[in-house]
């Protein structure tokens, strides 16, 4: 079983190679292609036309495009993406210091989807049938027409502005310390003993949290109320009946584990968008990850920067498509043959 | 396909769905009559006025002003037409990109369809946010280069899913009949494909007006979207984001107008799906 999750996991990885490898062609071709200069950024507005051209020696703008690329990425490989032209610091190391902030909240985010998406569903598979049903559904496509963007906005007016009960900018106050372990706030506040920088992170990841579950549960919801649908046609589940079994041990024993695999696919294609619903939410809450370094760096044009960032938003969502692909053979038996 | 378009329209999900539409197309063409002020014209005499019956409301700014004095009502209705723009233009290239590759290579299949299954797969690796906003600094800010951004990322949400409705569209009797019968490939696609793939097509239409209001709002939200000549509920919302404890109206009314425009394609395309979706009307039935 741990074998066959092994080798699926490898082969899946292997397979995102070349797709990784045409996406970073593509986004350092999109990038090249614009009328804005890197070696002209990278200087000050001072600077001559023979400094700005022998800049562009150094940076290597003068080769042919499919050479460029070539360097970039050996460059790229070795953990290389270049400065950023307005930090002035490694474009890796700016995104190693804000990726761990996203993923913390990404998976916060992720469970919490999880959570209203289960109980969300369950509920309206359970009203089937009665009047409220009708009234769910619109509510459900209402839900469905709230974005992230959408719903982080009304819970900082909510809870931040009107009722004073959440913080909303930052990911801890900013009279407290924050020490620096892991990168990872809350673990790090843990490990070093501090109580009271655990509870401020906490309370900062919150809303931002709540804004991306609410937002990415409807869908969900949906697929797993219309998967317990399909389910509840098939004979086993008659059978299941006629043993004398209940309600709730059919619902939960039998008909939930067949349904979990549909809602597991669209789940793992939602918390891909998920990772990336992360940068307006970032913004909004001045939460400082990586979304927010991207959007800093698209107003800049700060090209190595966004290279960067944008590549590993690629390699995280294939990531994370890797993972609920090796759940969904975990859960079905039926694929675990080969 | 006549008669499931009577039979879409006669429910209420989809009559509700238009009303709204309607009502969003209404404000974005008469823009100009139905505004009461221009919505770029500052009044810094009076910035950041509450609505008209709030105790320091002025009547001649019916929703209040925002930070430069600017008319909140006029910069609504003007952003609808903004909104209604991007929905429509770039709904309409995504859509034909996406369904003229689909039927290529649905209804060629082998190295066709492989490179443009290949090709979508690349291209939905790129999360679609990071990707507008990528092309969005090649591109810059108007709301030519929002439409084109859209288009740019969209194409594959029609093409996945068109694609896998032509394939069973292709093997069916009616088709091989076209081609003995003399029709050319690309008559079988328009005469006899397009026209069982259309209910799905407008289906998808729909829904994807919805994905592309909520990006314009994003992208004028972050400052890379229409430009700051034009009105916008994103830019709207960022506006009001930095004044939300002295004017907490500015940033709910846009938010109300986003959410409207998008609750209304939403509930038009699942209206849409129920009724000309034969297969599920049919189980539904």
């Amino acid at each position: 079983m741990l074998v066959i999750v092994a080798k699926l996991v490898a082969r899946r990885l292997l397979a995102a190679v070349p797709i990784l490898l045409v996406v970073s062609a593509l986004l350092f071709c999109v990038l090249r292609l614009l009328p804005v200069d890197p070696a002209a950024m990278s200087l000050p507005t001072t600077a001559t036309i023979a400094e700005i051209e022998a800049k562009r020696r150094e940076m290597g703008l003068d080769r042919p495009l499919p050479e460029q690329y070539l360097i970039w990425l050996s460059d790229a490989l070795h953990g290389n993406f270049g400065r950023s032209i307005q930090f002035g610091r490694e474009a890796g190391s700016l995104v190693a210091a804000t990726l761990p902030a996203t993923i913390q909240l990404a998976g916060a985010a992720m469970v919490l989807a999880a959570i209203f998406g289960l109980g969300g569903g369950l509920l309206l598979f359970h009203l089937r049938g009665t009047w409220f049903e009708a009234v769910t559904d619109i509510v459900s496509i209402l839900l469905l027409s709230i974005p992230e963007f959408l719903w982080g906005l009304i819970l900082l007016f909510v809870f931040g502005v009107a009722l004073h009960a959440l913080p909303f900018t930052g990911a801890v106050s900013p009279n407290l310390p924050q020490p620096h372990v892991t990168g990872f706030l809350l673990i790090d506040a843990l490990l070093v003993g501090r109580l009271d920088v655990f509870a401020s992170a906490f309370r900062h990841l919150i809303l931002p949290a709540l804004a991306l579950g609410l937002a990415f549960s409807p869908a969900i919801m949906r697929v797993l109320r219309s998967s317990l649908f399909d389910v509840y046609h098939e004979d086993y589940i008659q059978q299941a009946r006629l043993r004398g079994l209940s309600e709730r041990q059919i619902l939960l024993g039998h008909a939930l584990k067949n349904a979990a695999l549909p809602t597991l696919t669209l789940a793992g294609v939602q918390f891909g968008i998920l990772f990336s619903g992360t940068l307006l939410v970032e913004v909004i809450y001045s939460y400082p990850g990586m979304g927010n370094l991207m959007v800093d760096a698209v107003r800049n044009a700060d090209l190595p920067l966004i290279e960067a960032i944008g590549l590993t938003y690629c390699v995280a969502v294939l990531l994370i498509n890797t993972v609920v692909d090796s759940l969904y053979v975990v859960l079905n038996p039926k694929l675990r043959v080969r | 396909m006549a008669g499931s378009l009577a039979h879409a329209l006669r429910s209420p999900r989809v009559l509700l769905a238009l009303a709204m539409v309607l009502g969003l197309g209404v404000c974005a063409i008469f823009a100009g009559f139905i505004a009461p002020h221009d919505p770029g014209e500052q009044n810094l005499l009076s910035i950041l006025t509450p609505p008209a019956w709030a105790p320091d409301g002025d009547p001649s700014f019916l929703l209040g002003t925002d930070s430069l004095g600017r008319d909140v009502l006029s910069r609504l209705i003007y952003g609808a037409r903004t909104a209604m723009l991007v929905a429509v233009f770039a709904s309409f290239g995504a859509m034909i990109i996406g369904t003229i590759l689909a039927h290529i290579a649905g209804y060629f299949g082998g190295a066709v369809d492989w490179i443009i299954g290949r090709l979508v797969d690349v291209w939905m690796s790129f999360p679609p946010v990071i990707l507008s906003l990528i092309l969005m600094v090649g591109l810059g800010v108007g709301l030519d280069r929002v439409i084109l951004a859209i288009v740019l990322v969209d194409w594959t949400r029609f093409c996945r899913v068109l694609r896998s409705e032509v394939l069973i569209v292709r093997r069916h009797d009616y088709v091989a009949a076209a081609r003995l019968l003399g029709f050319s490939h690309w008559q079988t696609i328009v005469r006899e494909i397009l026209p069982a793939t259309l209910p799905l097509l407008i289906t998808l239409f729909s829904l994807e007006m919805a994905i592309a209001v909520v990006v314009e709002a994003i992208l004028s939200f972050v400052g890379l979207g229409v430009g700051p000549n034009q009105a916008a509920w994103g830019q709207m919302i960022a506006d009001a984001r930095q004044y939300v404890y002295q004017s907490p109206w500015n940033l709910l009314l846009p938010i109300f107008a986003i959410f409207f425009a998008v609750a209304a394609f939403n509930l038009l395309g699942d209206g849409l799906r129920r009724t000309l979706d034969v297969r599920l009307a049919q189980a539904e039935r």
